[in-house]
């Protein structure tokens, strides 16, 4: 597919382009190859692929039949959907909404004045990314169990009649479940801001305590503008982590108990992997797509540097 | 980024390329349309003299390796390599694998993967192997049933025989003797409304959850299939599960079943937050006596008996009369053979040992239940009890499949379905509804 690109440049317009940015060589495409391999190979022929399927009426071994658009239309009027993406929905205040929030809370204390154990809360913090998402939903289903951490401790301090086994309680097991995620991309995001405060020149905060700003004043005014780009980036992270959130569910309460917290990412699972039918389990891959790529679209538009 | 000149003729290319891409690999994936031939040339008893290696894709162990070690044992010139997977991954890659250019010469038959893989032609026949053993002789017939499929696999119990049964297992009640005792419960339960009332006991005189169970996976529906194979018709159930035309689930006994499941979850029977609870913690919590009862598999037999010691026991579902003849849900790991081996006779041979006398020791001694019912079993305490249940279910023909085995997408049906029920937020009739629907759609 490179060939074209390879044969462009003729003697002449190299001349007469020397030097300018952005034009390819033969030589720059030659050092492109393999990546440019790796991502049309795993990324790029699976999607087309998964947007091909999405027609078919197959079931991953039998000859495949065209569907056209049968596919699409099963997923969008399953009613279960509707409820999934609303989850999904529910799910990026506690993956995203928060998670900002703490991140941002911890950059403000953590920049400027603490230097001693920076590392050390940097590390404690950023630990659940690291971790394996499937050891995390199976200790912290013990953590909600009924005699689990959580309810041991209400017991402790007087609050019994709070304790309840939370993935099991349709009211509280989707709100249980995105606690955990908060968990994980609080960390995240702190990296995220802590590089990007860190990169704001220092003279500006103490210009700005020259002019008399107190530490909350200099957070808004110097540190929160200076992570602006890397709010954006952690708001997109976590969005699709929490739209196209699937290991976390499937191991902490399977989408129970009774569909409560069903994602649309279980569905795609289940349709593929437990009925077989690869067409309808594409076509939701496709619309669960369509619907992460709108949603980041909105935050980066909402966050662009230049409105 | 500025778009110049030069960058605009990459675009193009990779527009190209994937619209080259799109092209081939649609031509791949509708090219994969042939059906393999799936019925042997010659049939051959016995295991050929040359060496042969022989490659066998399976998710349970036990009973899988030594079963294995038992039949090389005999044959030492036959090399058999061992590929697990483990259970939730199993389906997707047995499917892969069997239907790929080099597949496993024996596979561990899953009917959620079978769906797809018999109608391709992928799995051997093997009705003229299991003439020329005798085998609907020497295995038992409720444990072969689900092993027979129409040729698009839209129902089981009727058509060829596509596997053999490698290890059976029965579905039960466990219970903690001094648990018991100390509700004043005299020995197991003899009829459902004993059972009934013994619960109530538990509740009431002592601190345990009178009905162990997880429904995060199948624990819950397995308590609700239990009661329905007591309460309801056999061969009803059997065709709602094997796919005969115009079979329902939705008869008075299924709601008898059902109601009875909710009258417990209501009663607090089941522990609290059960629909967050795996199989394997409720079996734990059973095993360190915080419940009284669990409805599992002979599967745990081992585990229990090592952890409880004397303290536990097993009965199956008692009937609404306890006179009625026994019945319980059970199913078998079952091997079927690939159609494009060519070792298929020596593949052939361990399915016939499966059957033998040998085989039966390794089978009971892996915690399972014998697939020669006559093998003499000489285990006592709860592996005496689950053998001697399973015994009176295998002599009257009443192993019944699982629900699940319905079809591919039932457990999602199904394990949904009481967590709903049991936390009051589904009813009765809407359960057994979505379980038709599933039914409906799959059999339409």
């Amino acid at each position: 597919m490179n060939e074209g690109a390879t044969n462009a440049p003729r003697p002449e317009s190299r001349v007469k382009r020397r030097g300018r940015p952005g034009r390819a060589s033969s030589g720059a495409w030659l050092y492109l190859l393999p990546a440019v391999a790796v991502y049309v190979g795993f990324l790029v022929y699976p999607a087309v692929s998964t947007l091909q399927f999405s027609f078919l009426e197959w079931d991953g071994i039998a000859p495949p039949e065209w569907g056209g658009l049968d596919n699409f239309v099963q997923a969008v009027t399953d009613p279960l959907l509707a409820e999934a993406i609303g989850n999904g929905l529910l799910l990026i205040v506690f993956f995203t909404l928060i998670p900002i929030a703490v991140g941002l809370a911890m950059t403000a204390l953590l920049i400027g004045r603490v230097q001693r154990g920076t590392t050390f809360y940097r590390v404690v913090f950023f630990l659940p990314q690291v971790l394996p998402l499937v050891a995390v939903g199976t200790t912290w289903r013990w953590v909600y169990s009924d005699e689990g951490m959580i309810n041991q401790f209400l017991g402790l301090v007087g609050l019994e009649g709070l304790a309840r086994p939370w993935l099991g309680d349709e009211q509280f097991a989707l709100a249980a479940l995105g606690l955990i995620g908060t968990w994980t991309m609080s960390g995240l995001c702190m990296m995220l801001f802590m590089s990007g405060a860190q990169k704001v020149d220092t003279s500006l905060h103490e210009a700005a305590a020259i002019d008399g700003a107190g530490p909350v004043r200099q957070f808004l005014s110097v540190t929160l503008p200076g992570v602006r780009k890397e709010i954006s980036i952690a708001g997109v992270i976590t969005t699709i982590a929490a739209l196209a959130s699937f290991d976390l569910v499937f191991v902490t309460t399977n989408g129970g108990p009774a569909g409560a917290t069903n994602v649309p990412a279980l569905l795609v699972y289940r349709l593929a992997f437990n009925e077989g039918d690869i067409g309808a389990a594409s076509a939701l891959a496709v619309v669960l797509t369509v619907l992460v790529i709108a949603l980041v679209s909105a935050i980066r538009y909402l966050a662009r540097e230049d409105s | 980024m500025p778009t110049t000149p030069g960058l605009r003729r990459p675009a193009a290319a990779a527009a190209a390329g994937t619209a080259a891409a799109l092209v081939l690999s649609s031509c791949a994936v509708l090219s994969t349309s042939v059906r393999e031939d799936d019925t042997p040339e010659s049939v051959s008893t016995g295991v050929p003299d040359q060496p042969v290696t022989l490659r066998l894709a399976f998710t349970d162990d036990p009973p899988t390796q030594a079963l294995v070690d038992g039949f090389t044992e005999q044959h030492p010139n036959v090399d058999i390599e061992l590929q697990q997977t483990q259970f939730t991954d199993y389906i997707k890659t047995v499917k892969l694998s069997m239907s790929s250019e080099n597949p496993p010469d024996i596979a561990q038959y899953n009917s959620g993967a079978m769906d797809s893989l018999v109608p391709a032609g992928l799995i051997l026949d093997l009705d003229e192997h299991s003439e020329a053993y005798g085998w609907e002789e020497t295995f038992p017939t409720s444990a072969m049933e689900s092993l027979h499929i129409d040729p698009e696999a839209a129902e089981y119990g009727s058509g060829s025989l596509y596997a053999a049964p490698g290890a059976l297992s029965v579905l039960g009640v466990f219970y903690n003797k001094s648990l018991l005792e100390e509700a004043g419960v005299d020995g197991p339960p003899q009829t459902l409304g004993g059972f009934e009332q013994a619960l109530e006991q538990v509740q009431d005189r002592t601190d345990a959850t009178p009905l162990g169970n997880g429904s995060l996976e199948v624990g819950g529906f397995q308590i609700w299939s239990s009661l329905l194979n007591v309460l309801g018709d056999e061969d009803e159930y059997r065709d709602w599960v094997y796919g005969a035309p115009g079979a329902s689930i939705e008869t008075e006994a299924a709601k008898e079943a059902t109601g009875t499941l909710t009258r417990w979850a209501q009663e607090g029977y089941l522990p609290e937050g059960t629909s967050a609870v795996s199989d394997i913690d409720a079996q734990a919590d059973f095993a360190a006596g915080d419940s009284a009862f669990l409805v599992t598999g002979n599967w745990a037999t081992a585990e229990l008996a090592e952890e409880m010691g004397e303290e536990v026991g097993f009965f199956l579902m008692p009937g609404p009369t306890g006179q009625e003849p026994p019945v319980a849900a059970g199913s078998s790991v079952s091997y079927a053979i690939s159609s494009q081996t060519e070792n298929y006779d020596t593949a052939a041979a361990f399915l016939d040992y499966l059957g033998s006398a040998e085989a039966a020791q390794i089978q009971l001694s892996s915690g399972f239940m014998p697939v020669d019912p006559d093998a003499p079993s000489e285990s006592e305490g709860v592996m005496g009890e689950v053998n001697a249940g399973f015994g009176r279910v295998i002599e009257q023909e009443s192993l019944l499949p699982f629900p699940d085995f319905a079809t591919p997408g039932m457990v999602d049906q199904l394990t949904p379905g009481v967590q709903g029920l049991v936390t009051g937020t589904t009813s009765e009739e809407e359960f057994l509804r979505s379980l038709q629907q599933e039914w409906d759609e799959h059999h339409e």
